[in-house]
């Protein structure tokens, strides 16, 4: 199965702190089992619909393999190899990804004093190429105008821009 | 994260251990982790505790001196009557 894997800078993975083996020129990175050092439970990895939840600095494509678990927000495989990076997700595109949250978000609160401050926090966090935060703040407000299906939709129209700039199909 | 299972800063803190041990059940370890996505400063503490862990999970207790050990106990007792 491929899947995508957010990292950090250097390609050091957020919660567990493990840095992955990187793809050289013309092959894949190494296998990378489930074990204690990387994360106990399992390789941690994303179908497009999950890519909102994570967002991190690097996305990469990664190959999945022996038992793989689908969970709500991710999947999590006995095994996985980083297979390239997704280069479209740069700079440019953590600032538009953040810039269309805060539309949105502009959109939705309108003129309604209590929901304003979120909207300018989602333009705050998107200008300063904090694409999670004006992510999880557009969601946020969209809950508390329209409750849980609003939420929803909100984190949908996330999965949709980034499916769309960045090419993803998995 | 949706507001229902929205994780706050203070209960963040309050389950730091658990999850640096493991002991989180899936869905809490799930919530943690995504607030800790949006929240620079609790992932700052999350570091924090990792690497006092780290630091001070390598003393044996040979290492610490008997000034040292007095100082602590003191320390510890004035904390529990706080």
């Amino acid at each position: 199965m491929i899947a995508y894997k957010f990292l950090g800078e250097g390609g050091t993975a957020r919660f567990s702190r493990f840095t992955w083996p990187l793809p050289g020129a013309g092959r894949y990175g190494e296998w990378v089992d489930a074990h204690p050092s990387v994360c106990a439970t399992g390789i941690h990895a994303c179908r497009t619909a999950d890519l909102p939840y994570w967002i991190d600095a690097q996305l990469w494509r990664i190959e999945l393999d022996g038992d793989i678990v689908e969970g709500t927000r991710k999947v999590v495989a006995e095994r996985g190899r980083l297979v390239d990076r997704v280069e479209a997700w740069d700079t440019d595109a953590k600032h538009g990804f953040g810039r269309a949250c805060a539309t949105r978000a502009d959109a939705l609160a309108g003129s309604l004093p209590a929901l304003r401050a979120y909207a300018d926090d989602a333009a705050v966090f998107a200008e300063a190429g904090n694409p999670a935060v004006a992510g999880f703040v557009a969601a946020r407000l969209a809950e508390l105008t329209g409750g849980v299906e609003s939420y929803e939709s909100e984190r949908d129209a996330q999965v949709r821009w980034l499916a769309e700039n960045l090419a993803l199909t998995a | 994260m949706r507001l229902a299972d929205d994780l706050s800063c203070a209960e963040l803190v309050e389950l730091v251990t658990e999850y640096v041990d493991g002991a989180l059940d899936p869905c809490d370890r799930e919530r943690f982790e995504q607030h800790l996505v949006v929240c620079d400063g609790c992932a700052n503490h999350l570091e924090q505790m990792r690497s006092t862990i780290e630091v001070v999970g390598r003393l044996e207790e040979a290492d610490v001196g008997d000034e040292m050990a007095a100082e602590l106990l003191v320390a510890f007792r004035g904390w529990k009557a706080s």
